[in-house]
């Protein structure tokens, strides 16, 4: 395995940084940006769409920095598992990333801009030439998607970032910047439903860092991860559940996301919005469960089967809710 | 600072001469001389033939692997690690073609990159090679056709790995497609173009490579028996996940020599196989085998990428390296078979195995490999330890256009005895009985043979089970505990060696030969070409020699990796190596200890025969006072001649039955082992958390207990693989779709169990002082044990491995179904009720208990054939006596009328039977 040559640019500053995306886009150069580089060095050894030029993120000072309500781009994801100020929701769904080694070198931008998956990109050169590649990097042959063929459209490669729907839950807003500007929107605006371009980030533009509401502390949750191992697998599936506690122990604001299932990380908002908080808790867990896995569009294109993974979802959705009140009772 | 750090010359050596009296020598241990030679080592199994070789000093002790050092210091050299003089690298061309008749190849483009030092294709190797000697099918590259994404086409060799790689994608290939094939079934039916021609021999027009039938004892009663279990199975393929990817470094030294470096465990057959490709005489190569970062039978074949090593370093002039990625290391495979196996196992009223059937359909790729010996494997293992009236086999193995499928641990046997052990899971259950006592009450005594007439030796299969129903809190467990939880067992069985050496007559040369050096300074030189490939056999070699000869193992050193120096020997395969090399180890220095003695009585004038030798030390045992030390001792025997040499060998001694395929199977020993598993499985997710394992093994003798313990757990971590979560995932395309370790799911750390290894000790008379093999038979039974435990669990059983979440889910949504739970959780548990055979089968394996222990002492035990437990003549061979008792080893019409799955095979007739082909 051999990782493509590259040219490495390594701005100090925010502003530095999005003055040479500027320049390389000026003239007319492809580029990748990186900060910790587990899943964009893995995936240039396999050829899957390495640009010449990329730009690291690693000395930018200004982008690191974890605390209760700002955690920056560039902030390690072991540092946020090990940080006493973050929501306990956020690190537990960073504690459930791949393993202690990647998780001390990826970072929160990384894990939200994750590249999306599928059994039939993620492979060598060889591999893909054998089935004449796919939509997602198709090396200049114009093919087709191999998930769901004779659909040139969408790409329906998975998104399994962690991070995601735990955040979403807390109502985070992701910030971002480039040398057009800044501009912010609650987190999950920040995605696009297609596997390819994944989110609203123009040519240029990084991720600096996500704020929370101060509202989000006293919020109480559960993240809740399908696969196969307890470690290095991507989730084939994961609910996070949040709701807003009083000090009169009042629940509002409840909030639920999704990650694995579908292209993109998803809020289910309005699911929640119709729980009935005069029912039984469990009941009404099982039956947003139930919503969930109608909800959900899984493909075959990870490790579990999609139908498998759609049935989960009502399993994870309910331990999440479960688990979430377990914790809301022993606090 | 410890470690490598510390200064040589401070570490705790031994001085060689410095016995007895000197206070570094230690004191002879009584708890480990055998009281048959007067000290206090309990033998509860009887004597052995080397008690009188035990000097106290390693033998039984935890003895670090002797390379331990240089793995954890960094200092071991593996394939990828070897850095000669005007390297090169070397790149290989792989096809992305399922299956296709190469119709040119386009290399000048290749050429032309500046750094690209040489080309080679198929043209210039057109000879086959294969490991086994009957089905030499493989090339080292391409010659007509192409068999499965990622055959090889051709191979370059550049400057560097950048211009290789680049080289490599500008090599333009026409194919002509074939139509590939991928299902497993497929493989039995005729075809336009089979993916080998085998000649007169090939089998109809189809892809069967192999096929087997078998038929044994009284098949006209497997209908009267009262219980029957019927199993249909799927196992995916694995692949052995070795951490060392394939690499190899080829040279032709200026005499035009070739040396090739590579991590093997078979060097010998690589040795005979680059000189039937290659075109030179066997003397003209040496194979050095370079540190083995892991085998597991993987890298036990000769390879093409060896051979391409070798031809582009020819070509060019230079030393090529090829060094694998790990996509690459799963096209190569060789692991084991996808099967589809259907099970049927018989009881009759007395709770006996009245009969054994089995069909097993076997994947194996593109290419024949091991194949042959795995299909007679996945029958013939299986008809031990339990005493059956009756076994009817029939397998086949068929090319498909995948990666081979070859040898991996525990080969041919694993995939049928989880099959056979849930089996009789199930059966006890209909019986109404305990599956340990139905197990205990059937097995085989020792010193017996089985129905296909392997000779069993010691057997420790009861003691395994007897002890991990007592460690595990069988009783208290079994079928009693909630939803979700479970227990299981499972047991193994499986061959120390292999009796039949492939490449030469048994009864003429031997399986291993050991020679032994030693010069003035004391320190032995072992020659052995025996490959450690982690197992840690240099280390057990060593301790062979170092207790007869009563020396400390920092005195011993081992050259076991070139051929040039080593002595011939078969290789890391089979189990064999303790066994058989340990055994002529044994056999050199017992050469070397009379020379030793003799040169003692002359100093000291006491007869040879009252002479014994302790540490460094040789010394009449009536006074030990009297004796000389080793060194004086030595250098009297070395006067007029220099160093002391020995030579031992080892060979396997006549066994066996006369029908076909009798030798397949045949050891001259067993091992024997019995898992039990506790789980936890979540019924609403269908996730297995196995909790812990209770791992007993019968070894014969545990020559380091600490080795051994590290194969037991390590066993329990592969096969659970198996079990869980790993599998060799094709798509619809019939692409491998997970060919790295991100997708290949190995079990981690978070799902391996906690291993309560207990080693039991059966003392094989044959095996070098008792012992017999640890390294694959303990990977058996966790497959088994772990599918009981799931159904103790949840009351589901699932015949598909892996059992990954979504199947178990699967069929616990399918049983709620069927029995109207509204939720998982709702399931019941399986209970058992004990039926009246409980207490007849516990009586039968309380007296057999007897039986086992009266014939395991006597010195010359009866003969005892497989089918007295059914009222046989113990004492002479079934057969000969019982007209209607079958030995059949072809198919007859009526079966051929509805044969398995496997067993139709053989409606296709050989085409030199059909008067046509070469």
């Amino acid at each position: 395995m051999r990782t493509p040559a590259f040219s490495i640019h390594t701005p100090h500053t925010l502003d530095d940084a999005v003055e040479t995306a500027r320049k390389l886009t000026d003239e007319e150069m492809e580029f990748d940006w990186i900060s910790g580089g587990t899943d964009l060095i893995p995936n240039y050894k396999w050829g899957i769409n390495p640009k010449s030029h990329v730009i690291s993120l690693a000395a930018v000072e200004e982008i690191r920095g974890v605390s209760a309500f700002r955690i920056g781009a560039m902030a390690r994801l072991q540092d946020i598992v090990e940080s006493a100020e973050v929501h306990p929701l956020i690190s537990e769904a960073a504690a459930s990333v791949a393993s202690i080694m990647i998780r001390r070198s990826g970072t929160l931008g990384g894990n939200l801009c994750l590249d999306t998956r599928c059994f039939w990109l993620n492979q060598s050169e060889t591999w893909r030439r054998s089935i004449d590649y796919c939509h997602k990097c198709d090396e200049g042959t114009g093919a087709d998607c191999r998930v769901i063929p004779n659909q040139n459209e969408l790409c329906v490669a998975t998104y399994q970032g962690d991070l995601a729907p735990a955040l979403i839950c807390l109502g985070a807003v992701v910030h971002l910047a480039s040398s057009a500007g800044r501009r912010e929107m609650p987190l999950e605006q920040f995605f696009q439903e297609d596997g390819i371009t994944r989110n609203v980030l123009k040519n240029g533009e990084i991720v600096t860092h996500v704020e929370l509401p101060e509202s989000s502390s006293s919020m109480v949750g559960s993240y809740q991860k399908l696969r196969q191992r307890e470690a290095w697998d991507f989730p084939e599936g994961g609910v996070a559940f949040a709701v807003q506690v009083d000090e009169q122990g009042n629940i509002s604001g409840l909030n639920m996301a999704s990650t694995g299932f579908e292209s993109i990380p998803r809020s289910h908002k309005d699911l929640v919005d119709s729980i009935d908080m005069g029912a039984e808790w469990g009941l009404e867990a099982k039956r947003l469960g139930v919503e969930l896995k109608r909800t959900v569009r899984p493909v075959l294109n990870t490790w579990f089967p999609p139908s498998y993974r759609k049935k989960m979802a009502s399993v994870l959705a309910k331990r999440a809710m479960e688990e979430a009140a377990k914790r809301i009772t022993s606090a | 600072m410890v470690g490598y750090r510390q200064q040589p010359g401070k570490l705790d050596f031994t001085r060689p001469g410095s016995g007895g009296s000197s206070s570094v020598s230690e004191k002879r241990e009584p708890g480990r001389i055998p009281e048959s030679q007067g000290g206090d080592l309990l033998q509860p199994w009887g004597p052995h033939r080397h008690d009188d070789l035990i000097t106290g000093r390693v033998i039984g002790k935890r003895t670090p692997l002797i390379d331990s050092k240089w793995k954890v210091t960094g200092q071991a050299v593996y394939g990828d690690d070897i850095r000669l003089p005007g390297e090169i690298i070397g790149r290989l061309v792989r096809t992305d073609r399922h299956y296709a008749r190469v119709l040119s190849i386009d290399a000048s483009e290749a050429e032309s990159i500046p750094g690209v030092l040489g080309i080679a294709t198929g043209e210039d190797a057109p000879h086959a090679f294969g490991v086994l000697p009957v089905t030499k099918d493989e090339h080292a590259m391409a010659v007509e056709k192409v068999r499965h994404i990622g055959d090889i086409v051709a191979c370059v060799a550049a400057e560097d790995e950048d211009i290789a790689r680049l080289a490599a994608n500008s090599i333009r290939i026409e194919y002509e497609d074939l139509e590939p094939i991928f299902d497993i079934k497929d493989g039995l039916k005729d075809s336009d173009n089979p993916i080998h021609d085998r000649g007169r021999y090939h089998i109809g027009e189809s892809n069967v490579q192999k096929r087997v039938f078998q038929r044994f004892g009284r098949i006209q009663n497997i209908g009267d028996s009262i219980a029957s279990h019927e199993g249909s199975w799927t196992f995916k393929g694995v692949n052995h996940g070795f951490t060392e990817p394939h690499a190899v470094v080829a040279h032709w030294d200026p005499r035009g020599r070739l040396t090739l470096y590579t991590p093997q465990q078979v060097p010998h057959y690589v040795h005979r196989a680059l000189a039937d490709v290659l075109e030179i005489p066997m003397h003209q190569i040496n194979v050095y085998r370079t540190f083995v970062g892991g085998g597991f039978g993987g890298k036990s074949d000769p390879f093409p990428h060896e051979m391409c090593a070798a031809i582009l370093a020819r070509k060019t002039g230079r030393p090529v390296r090829i060094t694998f990625d790990r996509e690459e290391v799963f096209w190569t495979n060789r692991g084991r078979h996808p099967s589809k196996i259907s099970m049927a196992i018989h009881a009759d009223d007395e709770g006996r195995f009245s009969g054994i059937e089995t069909d097993a359909l076997i994947d194996g790729g593109g290419f024949a490999s091991f194949g042959h010996v795995t299909t007679y494997y996945n029958g013939v293992l299986h008809t031990a330890p339990y005493e059956i009236g009756a076994f009817h086999y029939t397998g086949a193995r068929v090319w498909t256009n995948k990666p081979a499928s070859g040898a991996m641990r525990g080969h041919g046997a694993v995939n049928s005895r989880c099959a056979v052990e849930v089996g009789i899971d199930d059966i006890s259950e209909k019986l109404g009985v305990d599956p340990i006592d139905l197990r205990l009450a059937n097995l085989l005594p020792p010193h017996s043979a089985t129905i296909t007439g392997f000779r069993i030796t010691s057997i420790g299969m009861r003691e395994c089970l007897e002890r991990v129903r007592a460690e595990s809190g069988w009783d208290e467990k079994f079928r009693k505990m909630p939803l979700g939880k479970g227990i299981g067992v499972g047991c193994g069985f499986f061959i120390s060696g292999s009796g039949l050496p492939i490449h030469w007559d048994p009864n003429k040369f031997p399986h291993a030969t050991v020679h032994l050096k030693i010069d003035m300074d004391g320190g032995v030189t072992i020659h052995t070409g025996a490959a450690d490939i982690g197992q840690g056999s240099d280390t057990v070699v060593a301790q062979s020699v170092a207790e007869v000869l009563g020396l400390p193992m920092d005195m011993i050193r081992i050259r076991s990796r070139e051929s040039d120096t080593s002595p011939v020997d078969l290789g890391s395969y089979s189990s064999r190596v303790t066994f058989m090399n340990a055994n002529a180890a044994v056999s050199a220095a017992m050469q070397i200890r009379s020379e030793l003695i003799a040169a003692a009585s002359e100093i000291t004038g006491v007869d040879e025969k009252r002479i014994v030798i302790g540490d460094r030390r040789v010394f009449s045992k009536d006074d030990p006072s009297i004796g000389v030390s080793y060194l004086e001792a030595l250098h009297k025997a070395q006067e007029d001649r220099g160093a002391l040499v020995a030579s031992g060998s080892y060979r396997t001694p006549p066994m066996g039955k006369m029908h076909k395929g009798a030798a397949a199977g045949l050891a001259p020993a067993y091992s024997f082992s019995a898992y039990v598993a506790e789980v936890d499985v979540d019924v609403e997710t269908g996730k297995i958390k196995v909790e812990k394992v209770w791992a007993a093994h019968d070894c014969g003798k545990a020559l380091n207990p600490l080795s051994v313990e590290g194969q037991i757990i390590g066993s329990c971590h592969m096969g659970l693989g198996q079990v869980i979560s790993e599998e060799m995932r094709y798509g619809r395309t019939g692409n491998l779709l997970n060919p790295d370790l991100l997708g290949y799911k190995i079990p981690t750390v978070h799902e391996m169990p906690e291993v309560v290894p207990i080693i039991v000790e059966s003392n094989d008379p044959e095996g070098p002082f008792g012992a017999k093999e640890a390294g694959e038979g303990p990977l058996l039974p966790i497959l088994p044990a772990v599918c009981n435990a799931v159904y103790d669990a949840i009351g589901v059983r699932i015949q598909e491995l892996p059992m990954t979440p979504d199947k178990i889910y699967r069929a616990v949504e399918s049983t709620c179904r069927k029995g109207g739970f509204e939720s998982p959780l709702d399931l019941p548990s399986p209970r058992l009720n004990q039926t009246p055979l409980s207490k007849i089968l516990k009586e039968r394996g309380a007296q057999h208990s007897i039986r086992d222990r009266e014939r395991r002492l006597k010195s010359e035990p009866s003969a005892y054939h497989n089918g007295a437990l059914f009222g046989n003549d113990p004492e002479t061979p079934p057969e000969e006596l019982d007209p209607s008792w079958h030995v059949q080893v072809l198919p007859d019409e009526e079966y051929l009328e509805e044969p398995g799955l496997a067993g139709s095979a053989w409606l296709h007739t050989e085409r030199r039977h059909r008067g046509e082909g070469r």
